[in-house]
């Protein structure tokens, strides 16, 4: 075979153009490798977009190799083709439909008969075929013999053993798939007997359907329409249209459960997995005595009785203080820059074309400080993207979600849930894009609806400056009310929307728990990158937008002198007496709220300019130069990285409560005249609540592809903020307080 | 005599998968079929899920599905 390959090479030159883009499926279970082995072979060069309509990646490259150009799908991982996850209903309706030259089907060569299993359902639909047996260094070290020319000869396909984190048999495998590609006559893997009974039965409707039906004959590969008539599946016969009265399904159906006495389902699944199992047994060598392996090993201590939570919690933890305390550094230098050296260029460049003063303002105020928010949350995303991908990796998700199921259950969410709400007070954003690791789409939206109710770390200013202000004795059970009661509002609004928007969905947690293997680093840098990047192309435009409309807000009408009369003044005192039953109706708390949709902490960043304004303008001091600019972003760029390892090493808490500075006194003056202790926890209660910042709401639509989940969260989190604030300042009042 | 009865490390040949609709399909998927072998491997701390081996691979579900397992236990 490898002659024709050569003989091809030869003349293939002057053909390029000519020959036709080879098409290539790659499917496979999860945890096959599925995901390493496509960057090993395309690297970087993935084009990750959604599959229409769902929030399924989808992931496609283009590969010239050996002068043919090779289109690479990457089809979701799924166990079966069965139409029961969004996952196994894509990548059968890719492979249905769109009618691949190739599938290549990565198989774990450590688990051979499961993997087999979606296999053999491949093998129903009439396509070339080539496995790429992966991990066979695993399977190797376990001892395991696999026969790859057996294996060839039984499913009529060509095995290639790879390893794709070591990039072993990339070359054979391409290879393969350009000759199987070229095949005349095509290269069809064989069809497996399902028995006399289920052929029979498949022989009798193919021949119905062509005769009845001669479009679905072109259309859909019959020996899988067949079967898949009488396994009665649903998604199938919706999308042809017909119910079938016309074909003899139901003879079909009852003659087979008369011989086998068990639903078509088990019969079908039986017959299918008899197949992957018999030829397993055929091709596969195992050492006498298994040895106890690493997996089970570490799955003694990991998921003890005893040990499984406190461990689950200690790794938490440390995750937790990786994403934040490395990014601390960067997102210190990029405010730095944003701050300093920006803003001063800006000036200089437009005082040098006489720009008028306005645009300074909007140059600086708007523009940079909205790029600034942008890339603020660059260095986060991109360290809780690291995280997240290495747990799931490296096999640990699985396990976290086992340990936590019940806790989460209760809560009507899914064990896996745990990890996003618990990133969630660092930040809601990454933990918004950390809810891709739950397989059931409800679950994911039902997490990510509830994530805004974590106190993330940009409300912690506003809390530090009103405790400051009015709670300084009793900061430590202020702070801890508040989170706790962020908590507690996740657990209630959780139950209610199980029982509501997501009534009658089926509990599914059906997990397998894949053996700890260590992600490649390369794949690693590859899935943090493209979400890094996704972020910034895509939240960027929106964030910066919404930045430069407040600078107008709050800058017109032209010429406004006293906030008050600008655009946010005037809304905050329209808006205002809707917070006078929460205690702080006025104008100033309205303003700094509607400014909060960028990001809660500005919340302090208004307050400052209304209730002092001029007092937080830096002081003039020398203007650096450039050169002195440059320097000090290099060297402070340096220092960021210090930071970030020192921090990891130091045992400091958690989060530095940093953010501890002392507010100006005029400032605490200005706040004790316009609230009360209770109007200013009530405050504090709102800000906890009420709408996620603008971020939250695009990464939301960003997950989720449609507006729906943002405006949903945006309604209720207002609902919810008004009324349990209500009911705090209220409620505290018939108490007493004041 | 169901699954959910076994305890950790004793193993049961399945006779029989009552759980209904997509459940029942997906465990079949897993390789959950009438005639294999599973093995009960460890009960999580908070007392559910619980994780099983079958077809050579480890699984985890929930306790309710568990229930609708027959099993026979093996010797």
């Amino acid at each position: 075979m490898s002659q024709t390959v050569v003989s091809r090479q030869s003349s293939v030159g002057s053909q390029v153009s000519e020959r036709k883009t080879i098409t290539v499926a790659v499917a496979g279970n999860p945890n096959s490798g599925k995901s390493t082995l496509i960057n090993a072979i395309v690297g970087t060069r993935l084009h990750v977009g959604n599959w229409p309509g769902v929030t399924v990646e989808k992931k496609e490259a283009m590969l010239e190799y050996e002068g043919r150009k090779i289109k690479f799908v990457d089809l979701p991982g799924a166990y079966s083709l069965s139409p029961y996850t969004q996952e196994e209903i894509i990548a059968r309706d890719y492979l249905v439909h769109e009618k691949p030259d190739v599938i290549i089907d990565i198989v774990d060569a450590t688990n051979l008969e499961r993997n087999l299993y979606l296999t053999v359902q491949m093998m129903e639909l009439g396509i070339p075929i080539v496995i790429a047996l992966n991990i066979y260094d695993e399977a190797e070290k376990k001892g395991y013999k696999i026969d790859t020319k057996a294996m060839e000869e039984a499913l009529g396909v060509r095995v290639i053993p790879t390893v794709s984190t070591k990039k072993k048999g990339l070359d054979d495998l391409l290879k393969a798939i350009i000759e199987v590609a070229d095949a005349i006559p095509s290269h069809l893997p064989n069809q497996l007997n399902y028995g006399q009974d289920i052929e029979d039965a498949s022989s009798a409707l193919q021949m119905q359907i062509k005769n009845a039906y001669p479009a679905l004959a072109e259309k859909y590969p019959l020996r899988w329409l067949s079967f898949k008539l009488m396994e009665g599946d649903d998604h199938v016969y919706k999308e042809i249209n017909i119910a079938g009265n016309g074909l003899p399904v139901r003879d079909v159906i009852n003659h087979l459960k008369k011989a086998h006495g068990d639903d078509i389902e088990s019969i079908m699944a039986d017959a299918r997995y008899a197949q992957a199992t018999g030829l397993t047994h055929e091709v596969l060598k195992k050492p006498e005595f298994r040895k106890i392996d690493l997996t089970e090993k570490i799955d003694r201590v990991v998921l003890n009785r005893f040990l499984g939570i406190p461990i689950f919690l200690a790794a938490m933890w440390v995750v937790f203080k990786l994403v934040f305390d490395v990014s601390t550094p960067f997102i210190d230098w990029v405010d730095e820059m944003m701050a300093g050296p920006f803003p001063r260029w800006a000036e200089a460049i437009l005082g040098v074309i006489h720009a008028p003063a306005w645009t300074v303002s909007l140059a600086t105020d708007g523009v940079i400080a909205g790029v600034g928010f942008v890339l603020v949350f660059v260095p986060i995303i991109f360290a809780m993207m690291f995280a997240v991908t290495f747990l799931e990796g490296s096999g640990y998700m699985a396990r976290a979600a086992f340990v936590m199921d019940r806790a989460m259950h209760a809560m009507g969410l899914h064990g896996k849930s745990f990890i996003p709400m618990l990133l969630g007070f660092g930040c809601n954003v990454p933990s918004i894009y950390a809810t891709r690791t739950l397989e059931n789409p409800k679950d994911k939206v039902l997490t990510a609806l509830i994530v805004p109710l974590m106190s993330c770390g940009a409300r912690l200013p506003v809390y530090v400056l009103f405790i400051g202000a009015f709670f300084a004795a009793r900061a430590g059970t202020v702070i801890w009310s508040l989170y706790v009661l962020g908590i507690a509002m996740a657990v209630v609004m959780g139950v209610i929307f199980k029982r509501t928007l997501f009534k009658g969905e089926a509990p599914m947690f059906i997990m397998e728990l894949p053996p700890y293997r260590m992600p490649s680093f390369r794949s690693l840098m590859i899935h943090t990158w493209e979400k890094g990047r996704h972020f910034l192309i895509k939240a960027g435009t929106y964030i910066l937008a919404v930045s430069i409309l407040i600078w107008f807000l709050l800058n017109l009408p032209w010429g406004v002198e006293h906030k008050k009369d600008s655009f946010l003044g005037q809304a905050g005192q329209v808006v205002a007496p809707v917070f006078e039953p929460l205690g702080f109706g006025n104008w100033e708390a309205a303003s700094a709220l509607i400014t909060g949709v960028i990001a809660k902490e500005i919340v302090v960043g208004t307050m400052g300019e209304i209730y002092i304004p001029g007092a937080l303008e830096e002081e003039e001091g020398e203007t650096p130069t450039l050169g002195e600019d440059l320097k000090e972003i290099g060297t402070s760029f340096i220092g960021a990285f210090k930071g970030a390892v020192v921090n990891v090493f130091s045992s400091v808490g958690v989060v530095s409560l940093a953010a501890g500075e002392d507010e100006p006194g005029p400032m605490r003056t200005a706040m004790q005249k316009a609230f009360t202790p209770l109007s200013a926890f009530a405050f504090m209660v709102f800000t906890l609540l009420y709408m996620p910042c603008v971020i939250v709401m695009i990464a939301l639509r960003h997950e989720f592809v449609t507006w729906r989940w943002s405006v949903i969260a945006f309604l209720y989190l207002m609902i919810l903020a008004w009324v349990v604030t209500f009911v705090v300042y209220q409620g505290g009042r018939l108490l007493g307080f004041e | 005599m169901n699954l959910s009865m076994l305890k950790p490390g004793e193993k049961g040949r399945i006779t029989k998968i009552g759980a209904i609709g997509p459940l029942k399909r997906r465990l079949m998927d897993m390789g959950v079929l009438v005639g294999e072998e599973i093995k009960v491997e460890k009960i999580a701390p908070l007392g559910d899920p619980i994780e099983v081996t079958i077809k050579n691979y480890n699984l985890s579900f929930r306790k309710k599905e568990a229930e609708g397992i027959s099993v026979e236990v093996a010797k």
